[in-house]
């Protein structure tokens, strides 16, 4: 049927290319519809318990997502000066829309108690400015002196401040950040440095730079390939449609995913990065072969013809499985990562049936005269390229047994990398080490609390089980214990609460900062503490009803190690300490939900790539009807996979979620050389009577050829990437290199080998000699 | 027929324009001054004293609640806006028997003593800041005992029906802005019980409500027995109802004193 289209385009090349133009219109006007999601909790599905108990704590502790503002001076902030243009800065964010004014923490919005002689004194930290060094230091003495403020609102040096400013939701922090960054601008002078910090920052900041990135990105990566195609072919009538085929398959693509309602996610916007080279393998195998035919046939329709009958099977097949590899992500349970398996697999089937299509009837409308007269200067079979790969063809073929042992060292050497892998992932270090948020990030908790919150929340089983004093103390015994970690900055409850309370109503004695022992007194305390302080504040730690308790865990790294570690820190702590009758204890936060969603994701990624490698053997043992060539094709996929994370994890690379993504891209990239390796060669074996050396010496012709130049466009066409500062745009770029390189050093060097080797032992070609 | 509900509605929404800018026109209207200080006079220090039950339904925006009972006396200390508070706390009962006391000072700020009775200590509390949650509902401490005329200027907005009531619609801008800077006051002509008040941040958002959800004429005093103030940025609203209000009880001098926060007086606190 494929067939008759594909006869139906040459016919008609005309109406064809119009029928495509048409449709691209239609799936490009569903662009306007775009709805943009960098949210990566959406990373978990709307119902996952961790994600439901997460809003849950936010509605019941009335918690809003933080953008945290540092301020630092080095000769110290707290002089006049400094603090003149600290409090311009605060009611100047004060005003920006989205803000949750009323419960901005800072030194002008947030209360101190003090306590002298009977007498609490209730006031803003910062009430007035100090006229001179010793109201100064009076007033850092007096933040330090507050367990509730001090690293929190200002650093322990005195060189910083922090500036809490809670907004109406996570996408407005990008803007509000801007905006606070022109307003620090204005106001702050040049001896004071400036930082944001926090999640909702780094994670909306990333998906406005990730669309930056992405219009930047995919037209260089365009050129790039434009360019390498040209210094190939040397016709541009002939490598236009190859471009154009890959930008319509990414109109169709995304054109139908942004129509069928889903949201572009981070996943989902790397989907044209993926379907780019996809669909320019296709065209440049076909464009390649064509080449090699033209001359010798001087007629472009029977070339194609004949071009199109050699790879229908071997560019059917890598279509199959490259779309199957991508489909096999709908098996992980992460939303984004299943619409981008399917969404993918999707654009491969439409890039195959384009490349069978829109080239073909393309080149048909090329003048035959300038076409034969632009080959008549070419020569592209006796180029220094062919040579060298011949010579390296023979090599490979005569030390096929040294080259297969020094091929297995190298992988056992690669498993090895693959097994020190690092498991981790920090949204923050998606960003170039020199980007201001990771700047911010290091500062901010260098000197402060920790940027990355996390929470520990007990839960009772009757309203006021909270006041309880054994609860109290079991509270602030599991802060302790929590703060033991080096990555925890810091630790907030109602227990801190009560027992500063206790401390301030005693004229602050020290041995009186302590938890009192009866309920009526916890219950007195906190009432005294809403009686003088903002309300806001205790909703964070404690509900309505007094039931559940929040502890605030801030931690200076945000890397889900630290996190597991921190987890498995309390775990261990509440085995050996029984938690009091009645109540039980949950992990949540942001910090801890990126945690979550990452296990999910490697999990998921890692069962979702082995069913997809085991569908493609499958697949490819019925392609060549033999286990044992279907076991040897997927060596290069195997290599591809292993030596790419291997070095990944030699070069001290986590494995994280952009890490994770590429592995599917190796099964839908490196299998394709594979295929059309062994298929061909096949084909040609049959041909010359299973002279094994003269069918390799040809496909050292124009396979290779056309392998190699795919594996350079690729490799070479998305370098780009790797100048982007965010991180898994890097990855993705070096991961098209390495995956290339290996898979098609693979396919190249070790099958032929191998397939001398394991000939008469894993595959027989003499049952299909016969059938010639 | 969408179009001609439309016109319908146009013609409506004028009609109610050309109203409310023929009753801007009111040549027998009070300047805003007087307006606002008939109002905060009836609203904080109607009679010389007062003995009331307040009960309070602080509600988070989940919907779930807290509750403060208290009994509250005021003493009006001169016609300057000087104040006595007392308040003892019935509920919620772990913290029953707390007593409050505020010497509210017209030209400075407020002394505010506290008997923490868990422990059995006074404490004086110093603070600058009138406009912090009072016991932590929506209302504020200046909601509760009072504001000064002159910290606002007044403008007269215009005169219409609320709530079926002929009522002055008076905007109020604070000198020195705090967390909010604007107060628009919709005020009885009649009684001059502040019906309704909204609250505007320096983003000139709207960011409080208050309404007078029940009055009652106690005493000869137009009392607002039942009120709300909502809090738009947080969705939390407290809900506060007066019980058993009596005027000119002849409280005593003396009551507001330390000693009486320890032992409460008998005969005012049932």
């Amino acid at each position: 049927m494929l067939n008759r289209l594909i006869e139906l385009c040459m016919d008609h090349p005309k109406p064809a290319l119009w029928f495509i133009f048409i449709l691209t219109i239609g799936f490009g006007t569903q662009f306007l519809k775009i709805k943009i999601d960098t949210d990566p909790e959406n990373m978990l599905s709307a119902n996952q318990p961790d994600r439901v108990l997460y809003n849950q704590i936010k509605k019941d502790f009335g918690i809003n997502d933080l953008v945290v503002v540092g301020v630092t001076d080095h000769q110290g902030i707290f002089r006049t000066e400094p603090l003149i243009r600290i409090s311009k800065l605060i009611d100047g964010i004060l005003k920006i829309d989205g803000v949750i004014t009323d419960d901005v923490v800072s030194l002008t919005t947030t209360n101190n108690v003090k306590s002298k002689g009977g007498l609490l004194e209730v006031r803003r930290i910062l009430k007035e400015i100090p006229e001179n060094d010793i109201d100064g230091i009076l007033m850092r003495r007096a933040i330090a002196d507050n367990p509730l403020l001090s690293e929190k609102v200002a650093s322990a040096d005195g060189r910083g401040i922090a500036i809490y400013v809670p907004i109406a939701s996570k996408d407005q922090a990008a803007r509000i950040g801007s905006e606070i960054k022109i307003l620090a601008k204005d106001v702050l002078s040049k001896e004071q440095n400036f930082y944001l910090a926090g999640l909702p920052i780094a994670e909306d900041q990333f998906g406005v730079e990730m669309f930056k990135q992405m219009a930047i990105m995919s037209p260089a990566s365009g050129m790039m390939i434009f360019l390498l195609l040209w210094y190939m072919f040397r016709k541009v009538t002939l490598i236009l449609p190859v471009m154009a085929v890959s930008m319509i398959t990414v109109v169709w693509g995304m054109g139908l995913l942004i129509g069928m309602g889903h949201t572009v996610h981070i996943m989902s916007s790397m989907i044209p990065v993926f379907l780019m080279p996809i669909a320019v393998l296709d065209s440049v195998h076909i464009l390649s072969d064509f080449y090699d035919r033209y001359p010798g046939i001087g007629d472009r329709r029977e070339t194609l013809r004949q071009t199109v009958k050699e790879l229908y099977t071997p560019m059917l097949f890598t279509s199959i499985t490259s779309s199957v590899g991508f489909a096999s992500l709908m098996l992980a349970p992460i939303p984004p990562v299943q619409v981008f398996g399917a969404y993918v697999a999707i654009g491969i089937i439409i890039a195959w049936i384009l490349t069978l299509t829109f080239v073909p009837a393309s080149i048909m409308l090329i003048n035959e005269e300038k076409l034969q007269e632009k080959f008549s200067h070419l020569d592209t079979k006796n180029t220094g390229l062919t040579k060298a790969l011949q010579s390296f063809g023979q090599f490979v073929y005569d030390k096929a047994i040294p080259v297969s042992v020094s091929a297995a060292i190298i992988l056992v050497l690669g498993f090895w990398g693959v097994a020190t892998a690092v498991i981790n992932d920090n949204p923050v270090n998606w960003f170039a080490k020199d980007h201001d948020i990771r700047v911010a990030d290091e500062v901010m908790n260098e000197k402060f609390g920790g940027t990355y919150m996390a929470y520990v929340v007990l839960e009772g089983t009757a309203d006021d089980d909270i006041k309880r004093p054994e609860v109290m103390q079991y509270m602030e015994d599991l802060q302790r214990a929590i703060e033991k970690d080096p990555s925890v900055g810091k630790t907030s409850s109602i227990a801190d609460i009560v027992s500063q309370v206790n401390y301030v109503i005693h004229d602050s004695e020290l041995s009186q900062r302590k938890l009192p022992k009866t309920r009526e007194e916890i219950a007195q305390y906190i009432f005294l503490y809403q009686m003088s302080g903002d309300v806001g504040d205790l909703d964070n730690f404690v509900d309505y009803g007094y039931r559940n308790a929040n502890i605030w865990v801030q931690m200076k790294q945000g890397d889900n190690l630290i996190m597991a570690r921190v987890k498995d820190r309390i775990d261990k702590f509440v085995r050996e300490n029984p938690l009091p009758i009645g109540v039980t204890f949950k992990w949540s936060g942001l910090t801890y939900i990126n945690k979550v969603w990452q296990d999910l994701m490697v999990d998921g990624m890692m069962k979702a790539i082995l069913g997809g490698f085991l569908v493609v053997l499958i697949l490819m043992s019925a392609l060549f009807r033999s286990v044992g060539l279907g076991i040897i094709s997927m060596l290069p996929l195997t290599f591809a996979i292993v030596m790419s994370y291997g070095l990944a994890s030699y070069f001290g690379k986590d494995y994280d979620m952009p890490i994770a993504v590429c592995s599917s891209l190796a099964l839908g990239l490196s299998i394709d050389f594979a295929i059309h390796f062994m298929q061909r060669c096949r084909a040609c074996l049959e041909k010359h009577e299973g002279d094994f050396e003269k069918a390799t010496f040809i496909m050292f012709g124009e396979t290779a050829r056309a392998i190699v130049r795919n594996a350079v466009v690729i490799a070479i066409g998305f370098l780009p990437m790797v100048t982007s500062h965010l991180g898994p745009y890097n990855t993705v770029g070096m991961f098209f290199a390495s995956l290339m390189l290996f898979s098609s050093l693979t396919t190249l060097g070790l099958l032929p080998g191998l397939l001398k080797l394991s000939r008469g032992r894993l595959w027989d070609i003499k049952i299909q000699l016969k059938n010639t | 027929m969408k179009f001609n509900v439309k016109i319908i509605k146009g013609l409506i929404a004028g009609l109610f324009v050309s109203v409310s800018v023929l009753s801007e026109v009111n040549a027998a209207a009070p300047d805003a001054r007087t307006i606002v200080n008939n109002s905060l006079n009836l609203f904080y220090s109607a009679a010389n004293d007062m003995s009331v039950n307040v009960k309070m339904r602080l509600i988070n925006s989940q919907g779930k609640e807290r509750q403060r009972e208290m009994t509250l006396l005021r003493k009006d200390v001169n016609d300057a806006g000087d104040q006595h508070y007392y308040i003892f706390f019935h509920a919620p009962s772990d913290v029953k028997s707390t007593t409050f006391m505020v010497w509210k000072h017209a030209q400075k700020d407020d002394d505010r003593w506290i008997y923490i009775p868990a422990i059995k200590l006074v404490r004086r509390i110093a603070a600058d800041d009138k406009r912090s949650s009072f016991v932590g509902s929506d209302f504020t401490y200046e909601d509760v005992s009072g504001r000064n005329i002159n910290d606002e200027t007044h403008k007269l907005l215009r005169s219409v029906k609320y709530a079926q009531r002929p009522v002055y619609v008076v905007e109020s801008t604070l000198k020195r802005p705090t967390d909010y800077v604007k107060r628009v006051s919709w005020i009885d002509q009649e009684t001059w019980v502040p019906l309704r008040e909204e609250y505007f941040d320096v983003r000139n958002q709207k960011v409080r409500i208050f309404t007078a959800d029940k009055i009652k004429k106690i005493n000869n005093h137009y009392t607002v027995t039942e009120r709300t103030m909502k809090n738009l940025q947080t969705g939390h609203q407290t809900k506060a109802v007066f019980e058993n209000v009596k005027y000119d009880v002849g409280l005593e001098d003396n009551l507001f004193n330390e000693r009486y926060l320890r032992n409460p007086p008998r005969k005012w606190i049932q």
